[in-house]
């Protein structure tokens, strides 16, 4: 044994060499080329196929593509056509009838009719009546805000919804129509803690959908492929695979070499590298969501406080405090520097790309320190001989700005703050948290045990949301205190408005409201809206065409709907007149066409190294390592002069 | 090898396991931030929704069997606390259910995790000692020459370079450049194979960016270790005296200095050995490799106590029987610590 050892590396090295260069260029791809794979790559590992359970984006892409929902969403999310062909309501604005297709059919051959629809709603209502929820609750409060209380189905077709709400919420539920015939025989209860595993068989799960789920590995993908039997437009895709990485370094790298078509959310730097990548099509999408500075206004409205805990200041609860501190913030500058120009200057709890919902403000703040300053003053709020800022009580203002770890804008943001509010005399000191631990540290006794203190001061966070603005809005009512509020403001108009606009008769009367409570949101400033973040998005135009933003200056896929796989077409056959995208500029679609019918173009070579790899700097960096290696090498060698010999 | 020395090193390995099973309850109920709370910020998230969901994972239990309190003086019984059920379910091989895998068992979890680990990491640390210490004894027993200069150097930086800062460019350069291998996963995703061969060639295409960016990474380390054990034993009498004998160079570094430099580096060996289990975890991330340390990470983010509960006992388990193969197989190289 002993003799042999070196001998033995040295037979392994070689093995080992023989055995990369086998795998090496020369191994074919395990995919044939001419695949009619989709690829989606993505950060978020799909957490569970049960509808009821996922909390992530990437987990309702897969099951809305397996389940229809009653009615859909369209390219500016307008109703369209889903499990239901046609809706209307009745006259005394109560109850909504939903036709369905005589001839609908599940993936597995059954007939699809209004017993599924019944099936499907009538489990959430079932729960929502017992106080309860399916699955963890992301999916039944659409149906609770619109108010039904009780679905019939008189015939095979028809479904009747009875409502006590009179807006036109209930045609934007994420309500997944169920098969009857396989999930009927589990209440909700059950029904939340399936695990809607695909049946191993490789038939794909029992949807009416455009794709099917059939394969799910936890942290790797999950397969989706075409429903023969759905009711649409068949798109170009027979199957989808949504891939998950790890990091977006990688997952950009895929999208360059032609492994994936479409990569969600990346890297403000790695998005502006891909801009010049050939066949590649960036894309900035306006999202639903913003970043906030928030305040502890802890007692406004209510007069209460919390011992040892709470806001520092008093001043945190007046709204001229705050309004005055909004003066000093400069988004623009914010943007600019820390998104890289990919947002909007933020204003309102509803943001814009819910166009119908959005108010400007009456009243905007710009940036100007010396109004911060002399609406401080005027407020009451005075400079003391040393500079610092003094609250009605006399004691200096000292800030403490919280913020979650997950997002490194925010520590950018908070220097900004920081700089800003020491300018007024204002001083704030920036503490990074563990997203978990800080919701703790924020969490007021209201959330149950006095252990919860809410220590706080300001915060930087953000937040996405779905089409219906109600759930932004109630973030800030006195009631999501305990819960989900995380200023912890109260006020009372802004409730009864809530209610209101929760109640108005005609969308008009609902608007009237919605921009009220926008104004007085923005005037009282629990939040100063920092920006609204754009969602940074890439796709391959080489394979795919009929690229399509929802809503138009959204995303294409991982949307408000699945409508985006549906409408793509195949790129390498002759253009459709219909596949124009609307929200992009028109000089970079189909690039490709030149070679179109010349070569059938490979899947992975075809985006050669000439288009901005950066393989020449990275060669660079090898060579400075070795010359490195070997000037320290000699530097050792050299500083022990001439002890060759140890000791 | 005396019983007794044998006796008390297993008896030392349990001790540690038992600890490491208490600790490892109590480590992950400290950390701040708990799994219901990471679910609060969804909006629509009653109290009703927070109980049952504590309620599901068990989290409304006591976490002790014994409360004791100072003011007012007492002593509390629960016969049904977090602790007592952790203890048995553990002892009978269930660790629970994952909380962000939902559904699942944390063995099932962790069990399609096991091998992709073991494979890329077990090869890994294979290569890294063949090499390393083929290079590292190599260079110690020319020290001062080309190979000892460039190759201490090349050693040196490799270990101090992250996974991440070896993984990226290599998949920059051979994935998205030259399309050699593909960029992250462990198989095409979707791929329908002919044959086993073929998805075996998959799997090795897939492995070897990952497995280069490992040995890389872990080569540097056992290098410098033999580098500086073979300059030590340069020294000593026995090699003078194989020197003496007219031995050739080359049989005196293997027959002689080799076996001998190869003592202290056992250790080491097997103590990584023993991490084989836990992953590199940055490389893993790189490559998406669905493996421990991936699952680690992921576990982490979502505050997944049983899975992380999980993870962290198999690690254990893996130090603590690594450690004991070190000591018995010391024992058997070196007379000195048989006693």
């Amino acid at each position: 044994m002993r003799s042999s050892v070196a001998a033995r590396a040295a037979r392994l090295t070689a093995a080992a060499a023989l055995a990369l260069s086998v795998l090496g260029p020369a191994a074919a791809p395990a995919v044939a080329a001419d695949d009619k794979i989709l690829r989606l790559g993505t950060l978020q590992k799909i957490d569970s196929l049960n509808p009821y359970v996922t909390a992530l984006t990437s987990g309702y892409e897969a099951f809305e593509l397996t389940y229809d929902q009653l009615v859909g969403f369209g390219p500016n999310l307008e109703p369209i056509p889903g499990y239901a062909t046609s809706w209307e309501r009745a006259a005394d604005g109560h109850s909504w009838t939903f036709k369905f297709r005589p001839d609908l059919k599940w993936s597995d051959g059954q007939p699809a009719t209004s017993a599924d629809a019944c099936f499907s709603w009538g489990l959430v209502i079932d729960a929502i009546a017992k106080g309860d929820s399916v699955g963890v609750g992301y999916i039944d409060p659409a149906l609770k805000d619109a108010g039904v209380t009780k679905v019939e189905c008189p015939d095979a077709t028809t479904m009747i919804a009875t409502t006590d709400d009179a807006s036109d919420r209930i045609l934007q539920t994420y309500i997944p129509i169920l098969p009857k015939h396989i999930w009927g025989k589990m209440d909700y209860k059950q029904l939340g803690e399936a695990k809607f595993d695909p049946p191993a068989d490789g038939s794909g799960a029992v949807g009416t959908g455009p794709y099917l789920l059939t394969e799910f590995k936890t942290g790797e993908y999950a397969r989706l492929k075409q429903n023969p039997t759905y009711w649409g437009k068949k798109a170009a895709p027979e199957q989808i695979i949504i891939q998950f990485f790890g990091t977006t370094d990688t997952m950009v790298q895929a999208l360059k070499a032609g492994e994936i078509d479409y990569a969600r959310r990346i890297s403000k730097d790695l998005f502006n590298q891909l801009k010049t990548v050939p066949n590649v099509k960036t894309v900035n999408g306006a999202s639903n969501g913003w970043t906030e500075l928030g305040f502890n206004t802890y007692g406004t409205g209510t007069g209460k406080t919390i011992k040892g805990g709470g806001p520092s200041t008093k001043a945190l609860q007046d709204p001229a405090f705050r309004d005055a501190l909004g003066y000093a913030i400069d988004k623009q500058k914010l943007i600019d520097n820390v998104l890289g120009g990919y947002g909007t200057i933020g204003s309102t709890q509803i943001p814009p790309v819910i166009t119908d919902w959005h108010v400007d403000p009456t009243t905007p703040r710009t940036f100007d320190i010396d109004a911060a300053k002399s609406k401080l003053d005027a407020a009451g709020y005075v400079l003391d001989a040393s500079g610092a800022r003094l609250d009605k009580e006399g004691k200096p203002i000292s800030l403490r700005l919280v913020m979650p770890d997950d997002n490194p804008n925010f520590a950018s943001v908070g220097q900004f703050i920081q700089e800003w509010y020491g300018q007024l005399g204002i001083k704030v000191t920036p503490k990074v948290y563990d997203s978990g631990a800080l919701v703790d540290v924020m969490l007021p006794p209201e959330a149950g045990g006095a252990s919860n203190k809410a220590d706080y001061d300001m915060f930087i966070w953000d937040w996405s949301w779905g089409p219906n603005p109600d759930d932004a809005l109630q973030v800030f009512k006195c009631d999501a205190i305990g819960y989900s509020s995380d200023s912890l403001w109260c006020n009372q108009q802004y409730d009864q408005l809530y209610q209101q606009q929760h109640d108005a008769p005609t969308p008009e009367a609902r608007h009237e409201l919605l921009a009220q409570m926008q104004n007085l949101f923005y005037d009282q400033a629990p939040y100063h809206i920092l920006f609204y973040d754009d969602e940074l998005t890439a796709y391959r135009t080489d394979k795919w065409g009929g690229w399509q933003n929802q809503p138009a200056n959204g995303t294409p896929l991982f949307a408000y709907s699945t409508l985006g796989e549906t409408l793509l077409t195949d790129a390498s056959a002759a253009p459709s007149p219909t596949a124009v995208p609307s929200g992009g500029t028109a000089a970079s679609s189909a690039p490709t066409t030149g070679g179109g019918t010349a070569s059938p173009a490979p899947s992975g070579g075809s985006t050669s190294s000439s288009g901005g790899l950066p393989i020449v700097p990275i060669l660079a960096a090898v060579v400075v390592i070795a010359v490195i290696a070997v000037l320290f090498a000699r530097r050792r060698s050299s500083s022990k002069g001439d002890d060759e010999d140890d000791e | 090898m005396s019983p007794s020395y044998l006796g008390r090193k297993v008896l030392q390995a349990i001790a540690t396991l038992v600890f490491v099973v208490i600790l490892n309850f109590m480590l992950f109920r400290l950390m701040p931030g708990s799994p219901e709370r990471i679910l609060l910020r969804n909006p629509h998230l009653d109290a009703q929704s927070i109980a049952a969901a504590r309620a599901r994972f068990g989290l409304d239990k006591p976490l002790l069997p014994l409360e004791i309190s100072v003011d007012p003086p007492s002593l509390k019984v629960n016969p049904d606390s977090q602790f007592l059920a952790y203890l048995q379910t553990t002892a009978s091989g269930d660790l629970g259910l994952s909380f962000e895998f939902r559904g699942e068992s944390v063995t099932e979890v962790i069990g399609v995790r096991f091998w992709p680990t073991i494979i890329l990491i077990g090869l890994a640390e294979l290569i890294a000692i063949v090499v390393g210490l083929t290079l590292g004894s190599a260079a110690g027993w020319k020290r001062g020459g080309t190979l000892d200069r460039v190759g201490n150097g090349i050693s040196l930086i490799l270990y101090s370079m992250p996974y991440f800062v070896i993984g990226m460019p290599l998949i920059i350069i051979f994935a998205a450049g030259l399309g050699w291998f593909p960029t992250s996963g462990m198989l095409s995703p979707g791929a329908q194979y002919q044959s086993p061969i073929d998805q075996l060639l998959d799997f090795a295409r897939h492995l070897v960016l990952p497995l280069a960016t490992v040995s890389l990474g872990l080569i540097g380390g056992y290098s410098i270790l033999m580098r500086s054990s073979i300059i030590e034993t340069r020294g000593e009498d026995y090699v003078t005296t194989a020197r003496a004998k007219g031995l050739k160079d080359r049989s005196i570094l293997r027959d002689h200095a080799f076996p001998n430099a190869l003592l202290p580096t056992v250790t080491v060996i097997a103590i990584n050995l023993g991490y084989v289990v836990a992953g590199a975890i940055t490389a893993e991330i790189v490559f998406n490799w669905p493996g421990l340390g991936t699952l680690t990470v992921d576990a982490l983010a979502a505050r997944d106590y049983p899975v992380l509960q999980g993870i962290f006992l198999l690690i254990s388990v893996a130090v603590i029987l690594a450690n004991l193969g070190a000591d018995l197989i010391y024992g058997r190289l070196d007379p000195r610590v048989r006693a």
